[in-house]
């Protein structure tokens, strides 16, 4: 019989079994800690990618940086941004230098010497903050005050125009070099002419059989240069058979010309004429598909084509040899490019061109001209717009006249990047205070009493709705990619310290406690879209997935087709070009141009930049005037011989190179050299900013900078200046000089 | 040698560059790239001028013609990888060597500066250090842990950026998975905006770069001299209406 278990006996048991687990050996793993503890996702040795957006140009490319033990080491392209998908160009891959940069400032400064004294002195920032609202608070009048922005995150425009306009200030007025060179505000009148929309085309280049550049340096700097050098690639090598026709219609043959099968040179400002004429042709001759264009003869209905021909320097053969291969492609697109909106019968040109894609019933289709979609993206695309010149010229004015006692510039430097004779150099001298938020001693900058370095792109947050955008609708996010190396303060941060100084209004429509929880709501209008390519279950997931992924963009390509407006039922304008100059003191037409390397001078700073040659000319830190060889020996001038160059506004030395695709009647010189400020490399390079000679004249019709409207004339000096080139000019290869 | 050939890091791959003229624009994105991950200095401008640039890989441009009816072409030239490398022979302390993989590698500290190698190179893509290479701080920052920073006296060139080739390798080799196509990206095929260039490995006929190197374009630079380059160029071509 079994002995039964009293309830006693068994917790006396139970007792004991745990007395004796309890008496287990006493191995014990214990986690020894080191003093120094490092961040968990810091492996020493192991490299950690973040994603985050480019900021060297503003076409907004996704980017991932590679880093090891918190330092970034490598920028590439973000493998899965629809826009760049993987790729970038050498300014994108120079981006550690903008944040590696020894010239950086490293904290806020006051000038102490005065204004142009390059005396700083440093300023904790709380005292810099309670300065610069002060300076807002004692304002005799709201417009009293003016933000000059260039190149600036989305972000930190949204910030900047809400505190503008709690404080009754106009918004912020945007313009730089490279927007103006591209001819950003003119191509967004035109698409609103045309489309009813102020968005940015996109030209589908990829898909073309046919394309027609009218002065756009597409594989350059104009627009979103990475994603159209990927379609152009496409477009050559990418499908069956065919390898497309490219042609380039511009006065000088620029690095998108070389690449073209076909490169034109229009007498400068004739562009519009030859698309006139080609437009002509087809409508007249009824080239093309059947039917497709009769509705748009009446565009044309003013159109000589041999007058057009003479006027643009195009034989009528070129001209109808041309319409013919435009007209009778499945898929062809002709695109309005910055040099025709830099003329002052800019938009006259631009329109011409775009009709051509009208004509041939290309608006919409692949492999034509379409828009991108916004999507769910529309609440957050309230777009920096980018303002044309004559507004900077109005707030020159009013500078000028003492109507501004306090300016603010951040992403601009428009001391460098505006035409002198514009006169901005007087005007803010004229400013009681003016304060910069570069995070480099640029030129506008030493102008500054205070200067309140931002975060370097790879150390700040932001985004950016890329414009003109890709297939479908997309975001790039930006983030920290390292710990700010200094004490700098993000300019969005700035802007949120002044309005809680402020109070009142401002305070209550700037509410943010940093530009981060500001971004984490703003973008959280994306979350649970059912386009995108991934989405969360709660904000805070879909805010991590954000930044992980570098932005946010549909799966699927979605594109928008142009409503058309009625401006396509009036004949084209046809209007002369202008230049400022007469032709008899000033033979030559100058063509400043962006260049590929430094784009609009942004680039200087960076030794990558300065050492990487002009694909064209090979020259490597410098800065040269291109002469055709007929214009040279008429000159009596060769390589490297130092001409002058004047212009009724101003005058500029520099050394010639003999380059064969220019006009004789054109002279060539790159933007993005001459800086007097902006860092020893920058400085290092003896070279002139070509904008000394710029006449500030604009098309009337857009408002916009006719940067090519100025004539100049050439005069030898006698001197010469070896420029530093890779190709070698005597044959006998390298090291050979000297 | 492994048992298993695909897992070992010695194999019989042979890799090649293939450079698509018809694709490249020129636009010097990979002699940035090529800058920032093989941690090559810049010169300056008056050294430049003197023809001692450090570039690894250089754009060269050539007129074609007169105004108007003119053409400017390009043509990416790196280290060209050959099988029958003039500049190892010459080498007297084996420096410059050619390794299993048809590399011609360059080791840098047993290299004394005779610069015969860059005599020797019929392709003028070797670069050598006359000076001290200067990273005024903070840009020592943004060298790549991966690679070695060369010092005054050496001779330096293209490598096909061989720690992404060894990481590439040993990684895979760690997971036990085969090579795929297209997983090793030297930073210039990385950033080629247009994907003028393809890297890959000869000795796999499905590879990309092999299926690119059949094509009717395909032609090597200075093939009389019977150097046999791991470069492959496909020529560019010419639409006319």
């Amino acid at each position: 019989m079994p002995k039964t278990l009293t309830r006693r006996e068994f917790l006396k048991i139970a007792a004991g079994a745990t007395a004796a687990t309890g008496l287990a050996p006493a191995v014990r793993s214990i986690v020894i800690e080191p003093f120094v503890r490092p961040p968990e996702e810091l492996l020493p040795g192991q490299a950690t990618w973040y994603a985050s957006t480019c900021r060297q140009c503003p076409a907004g490319c996704g980017i991932i940086v590679r880093t090891i033990n918190g330092r970034a080491k490598k920028i590439e392209g973000n493998p899965l941004h629809p826009l760049n998908r993987g790729k970038l160009c050498a300014r994108g891959q120079a981006g550690l230098q903008v944040l590696y940069n020894p010239d950086r400032l490293k904290n806020a400064v006051r000038q102490s010497g005065g204004r142009g004294s390059r005396q700083f002195e440093p300023l904790y920032w709380p005292e810099a903050l309670d300065l610069l609202s002060d300076k807002i608070a004692a304002l005799s009048s709201a417009e009293r005050i003016a933000f000059l922005g260039g190149l600036m995150p989305s972000h930190v425009y949204r910030l900047a125009a809400r505190l503008f306009e709690t404080l009754g200030a106009a918004p912020p007025i945007i313009y730089d070099l490279q927007s103006a060179l591209e001819g950003r505000s003119a191509a967004s009148q035109l698409s609103q002419a045309f489309f009813g929309a102020p968005d940015l085309p996109v030209y589908d280049i990829s898909q073309s059989d046919v394309v027609l550049s009218f002065g756009a340096n597409l594989l350059e700097t104009w627009m979103s240069p990475v994603a159209q050098s990927a379609a152009y690639g496409a477009m050559r090598q990418g499908g069956m058979g065919s390898r497309g026709l490219f042609v380039q219609f511009e006065p000088r043959l620029s690095a998108t010309a070389a690449s073209a099968d076909e490169w034109i040179p229009v007498r400068p400002g004739a562009e519009g004429f030859v698309a006139l004429a080609i437009g002509r042709i087809i409508v007249e001759e009824r080239l093309g598909h059947v039917g497709s264009h009769r509705t748009q003869a009446v565009l044309y209905q003013n159109v000589d084509v041999r007058e057009m021909a003479t006027a643009s320097d195009v034989p009528v053969e070129t001209l109808r040899r041309l319409a013919g291969a435009f007209a009778d492609a499945d898929r062809a697109v002709a695109i309005p490019g910055g040099y025709l909106a830099g003329q002052r019968n800019g938009f006259s040109s631009m329109l011409a061109v775009q009709a051509l894609n009208l004509v041939v019933a290309q608006v919409g289709r692949e492999g034509g001209v379409f828009l991108s979609n916004p999507g769910p993206t529309a609440a957050l695309r309230q777009n920096l717009p980018v303002n044309a010149f004559d507004e900077v010229m109005d707030l020159i004015v009013r500078m000028k006249a003492g109507e501004i006692d306090l300016l603010l510039v951040h992403g601009a430097n428009p001391m460098y990047e505006l035409p002198a004779a514009a006169g901005f150099a007087e005007a803010i001298t004229r400013v009681p205070f003016v304060v910069s938020f570069s995070p480099f001693v640029d030129e506008t900058a030493v102008w500054a009493d205070l200067i309140l370095p931002d975060h370097t792109y790879l150390e700040s947050w932001g985004y950016q709705v890329p414009s003109p955008g890709a297939d479908r609708p997309v975001v790039s996010s930006q983030q920290p990619v390292v710990r700010p190396l200094y004490d700098t303060l993000a300019a969005a941060d700035v802007l949120l310290g002044l309005a809680a100084r402020l109070g009142g209004k401002p305070a209550e429509a700037l509410p943010w406690e940093d530009e981060a929880s500001y971004l984490e709501e703003t973008v959280g209008e994306l979350h649970g879209s059912s386009l995108g390519a991934y989405d969360a279950r709660t904000p805070s997931g879909f805010w991590a997935l954000w930044r992980q992924y570098g932005g946010w963009w549909s799966e699927k390509k979605i594109r928008r087709e142009p409503e058309l407006t009625e401006v396509v039922q009036k004949p084209l304008p046809i209007s002369d070009p202008q230049f400022e100059g007469d032709p008899e003191d000033y033979p030559f037409h100058l063509y400043p141009y962006s260049s590929i390397i430094l784009s609009d001078g942004r680039g200087a700073n960076l030794p990558w930049l300065q050492e990487a040659p002009d694909p064209m000319t090979t020259v490597q830190w410098g800065m040269w005037v291109e002469l055709n060889p007929k214009t040279a020996s008429a000159l009596g001038v060769s390589d490297n011989d130092i001409v002058q160059v004047e212009s009724p506004h101003g005058m500029l030395e520099a050394p010639v190179v003999i380059y064969p695709g220019i006009r004789p009647d054109v002279v060539a010189i790159p933007v993005g050299q001459g800086h007097q400020d902006y860092g020893r490399f920058a400085q290092a390079v003896s070279g002139s900013n070509p904008l000394v000679l710029v006449a500030p004249v604009t098309d009337p019709s857009t408002g916009a900078l006719a940067w090519g409207a100025t004539r100049v004339r050439l005069k030898p000096t006698g001197r010469k200046q070896i420029l530093a080139r890779l190709e070698s000019l005597d044959g006998n290869g390298r090291e050979s000089l000297g | 040698m492994a048992t298993d050939a695909n897992l070992s890091v010695e194999n019989d791959r042979r890799w090649v560059l293939v450079v698509d003229l018809d694709r490249c624009t020129g636009c010097q994105a990979c002699v940035v790239a090529c800058h920032a991950e093989n941690n090559i200095p810049v010169v300056g401008e008056k050294q430049a001028a003197y023809g001692r640039w450090m570039h690894w890989i250089i754009i060269q441009r050539y007129w074609e013609g007169e105004y108007p009816n003119v053409k400017a072409r390009f043509m990416p030239v790196m280290c060209q990888q050959c099988t029958e490398a003039p500049c190892e022979p010459v080498c007297p302390v084996f420096a410059t060597y050619h390794n299993a993989e048809g590399l011609n590698a360059q080791i840098y500290n047993r290299c004394i500066g005779t610069r015969f190698c860059g005599s020797a190179c019929p392709y003028k893509v070797r670069t050598y250090n006359w000076f001290r290479p200067e990273f005024p701080e903070p840009l020592t920052e943004q060298l790549n842990p991966d690679v070695t920073v060369r010092t005054r006296g050496i001779m330096e060139k293209c490598t096909f950026c061989i720690q992404r080739i060894r990481r590439a390798e040993i990684d895979s080799q760690a997971e036990g998975r085969i090579l795929a196509d297209g997983e090793i990206q030297p930073a210039c095929v990385q950033t080629c905006p247009t994907s003028a260039l393809v890297f890959g490995d000869l000795g796999d006929p499905d590879s990309r770069a092999s299926q690119l190197a059949r094509s009717h374009r395909s032609f090597r630079l200075l093939p009389e001299l019977g150097t046999d380059p791991g470069v492959i160029y496909l020529k560019g071509g010419e639409t006319n209406v």
